[in-house]
């Protein structure tokens, strides 16, 4: 491997893990303030990269749009579907068996949908720029993965700012923290539940069309995404939004460099083997840092 | 062993032994060639839930991995077929084999608790499915075809028939004896079942193993019938899922909620997936949500809450005492 290949790898592992990231932190979000583990996230993540199809194939409204278009419209989703499916879960400061069990069936309705409406065909998004790309030298970039990369990190700045700056991501943090104490000083745990499910849901939509704009989609389009999500929130720590971006770069790097490695001139790892690594990883990491990579870094303090 | 009292004993224990008669009577009484293969698809998903259910439902260790098991009872009876041994060899050795894998896969990762254990089995499962994909054994997603030279349903039939009973057979035992106990503890607490001189470790892997044995049967007899499947069928995360959406439905941790669950489950698939195949995972979903909300026990505990309200209209009802309760999360934490 030459240093132009590698240089073309890296940059292209960079870019995944931005759309990666934005994926896993509404899966985080959740996680944190609710310990629910959101199995339905895989249903959102196929609608949302629907959405943006629909609103592309009917209306050319310009899937990059349509995946900012999905905020508003999955954050209001999110919320009904808290009144009516969460909030009669019962209350938990660990993940119960329940919680998953439920947003898996919700999974399994909404998967029910997406082949009632859109069939078993697997659709893209073809746009204008789909296949151009940026030459830099002897660097390479899809334009469609620059553009998500960065719509990606616009989000997650803006996610970063909601949590560290605003009354709603204060509440949040607390609640992450310590639930019984933050209800103490009156952070309103119902109502923030529901906030932050709107949220999760939110930016599982936008995810989702972030990644039917890179990648070809189906009903069962969220599942490989959902186990990859699972990869990032556990190397991330499970509950910390700055663990995820680093979770989200670890396993682009691994699954991009991964099928590269050499042994005795032999690739060790074919390509069509490339989805085992994130599973294989998730076990490795659950079992050797259960509190994520995070804990490496940090001993005592807990990120948020 | 303790003479049974009142009907509701002898109900209790003459029921399996009718069934099983009326079972067997089937293909003699000239039943119909339909019937038989349902009662023979009912039958196989009947014996991995409650293989299932012994591990989910009895330990409370939920886990979305079975298909690894189911698939490798088919490839080892496919390829032992294929190379000239008997089917029911092919069935043991699947069984073997399937527990040596449940050894392989519970040594790490029973090391985890509760969702973290459930998360790592979707990851195995996945990581399995892939490399089976890809191995040259297994024909690759091409798929694998048993060239049997005499095709008998009965034959099937009765292996199948067999499969549920060794399955019943071992849940019954275990459900009434000491080491169902200690499993119970474990899923009530793993902790408080430690101190009590349970080794929750040791008992989760022993059950994980027998549970991959029936699993490991279940998917060899099924396999032998179908005579062609893929890596893609046997190994799916779909399979995981129905071994697993089976108990929960019928009532986890009972036995006979997992033979209700795979009864209805077999019925569903055969008959109403025909019909309908667009429906069936928005039936699944919505049971499971309506059972989760409000059913924990699943459909036999709507079953007995029905009995229930019937036999004693007025008279103080007293509750659920299904220990289950603390699978769903209602058992501690008040105070969040």
């Amino acid at each position: 491997m030459d240093f132009s290949q590698f240089l073309n790898l890296l940059i292209s592992a960079l870019l995944l893990a931005g759309v990666y990231a934005a994926m896993a932190v509404g899966m985080t979000v959740i996680y944190g303030v609710m310990k629910i583990v959101n199995l339905a996230h895989a249903g959102f993540l196929m609608l949302g990269a629907y959405f943006a199809f629909e609103l592309y194939e009917r209306f050319h409204i310009d899937p990059l749009l349509g995946a900012v278009l999905a905020l508003p419209v999955f954050f209001l989703f999110g919320m009904g579907v808290h009144w009516l499916l969460v909030r009669w879960l019962p209350k938990s400061d660990t993940p119960t068996l329940a919680s998953l069990l439920l947003m898996f069936g919700f999974w399994l309705v909404l998967q029910n949908f997406g082949y009632m409406i859109w069939g078993n065909d697997d659709r893209s998004i073809t746009t204008p720029r789909t296949l151009s790309a940026l030459n830099i030298g002897q660097i390479t970039v899809p334009e469609v993965n620059l553009i998500v990369f960065a719509a990606a990190l616009v989000c997650l700045i803006v996610l970063q700012i909601v949590f560290n700056r605003s009354w709603f991501g204060r509440s949040m943090r607390a609640l992450i923290q310590n639930p019984y104490a933050a209800q103490i000083v009156g952070v309103d745990d119902g109502r923030t539940s529901r906030l932050t499910f709107g949220l999760g849901t939110a930016f599982a939509g936008f995810a989702g069309a972030l990644l039917g704009m890179i990648y070809t989609f189906s009903p069962d389009f969220g599942r490989q995404f959902l186990l990859r999500s699972f990869v990032i929130i556990v190397l991330g720590g499970l509950d910390s939004v700055s663990g995820v971006a680093l979770g989200a770069v670890v396993l682009a790097l691994v699954e991009t460099f991964g099928p590269q490695i050499q042994f005795h001139g032999k690739y060790i790892l074919p390509d069509s083997l490339q989805p085992a690594i994130s599973f294989a990883l998730l076990v490795v990491v659950l079992l050797i840092m259960p509190k994520g990579l995070a804990s490496m870094f940090v001993r005592k303090r807990r990120l948020t | 062993m303790k003479l049974p009292s009142g009907v509701g004993g002898w109900v209790k224990v003459l029921l399996p032994w009718l069934l099983l008669a009326c079972l067997l009577l089937m293909p003699v009484t000239g039943t119909s060639a339909n019937v038989i293969k349902l009662i023979f698809i009912t039958a196989v998903w009947t014996t991995t839930s409650l293989a299932w259910n012994l591990l989910g439902g009895m330990a409370g260790q939920v886990s979305f991995g079975f298909a690894v098991f189911y698939g490798i009872g088919a490839y080892t009876t496919g390829l032992l077929m294929h190379a000239g041994y008997s089917p029911y060899l092919g069935f043991l050795c699947g069984g073997i084999l399937a527990a040596v894998a449940s050894f392989i896969i519970g040594i790490p990762t029973f090391r985890l608790r509760g969702p973290y254990f459930v998360i790592a089995t979707i990851g195995v499962t996945e990581a399995v499915r892939v490399v089976m994909n890809n191995l040259d054994i297994t024909g690759g997603a091409g798929g694998y075809r048993i060239d049997e030279k005499q095709y008998n349903p009965t034959e099937h039939y009765f292996s199948a028939i067999a499969a549920v009973s060794l399955a019943f057979l071992v849940s019954s035992l275990i459900a009434s004896s000491k080491f169902g106990l200690a499993l119970r503890a474990i899923k009530q607490d793993e902790d408080a079942a430690a101190d009590l001189g349970v080794k929750p470790y040791y008992a989760k892997l022993w059950v994980h193993a027998i549970a991959a044995v029936l699993t490991g049967i279940a998917g060899g007899i099924y396999a032998r019938r179908a005579a062609f499947f893929y890596p893609g069928d046997v190994f799916a995360f779909q399979t995981g899922i129905s071994i697993l959406l089976m108990p929960v439905i019928g009532g986890i941790g009972t036995v006979w909620g997992a033979v209700m669950g795979g009864v209805i489950f077999g019925i569903v698939e055969e008959e109403l997936v025909a019909k309908f195949p667009n429906i069936h995972l928005l039936l699944y979903g919505s049971l499971l949500i309506a059972i989760i909300l409000f059913e924990p026990d699943g459909l036999l505990g709507l079953l007995q809450r029905l009995a229930r309200l019937l036999r004693s209209k007025r008279s103080e009802d007293p509750g659920s005492n299904n220990p289950d309760q603390v699978l769903w999360g209602r058992g501690g934490s008040q105070g969040r």
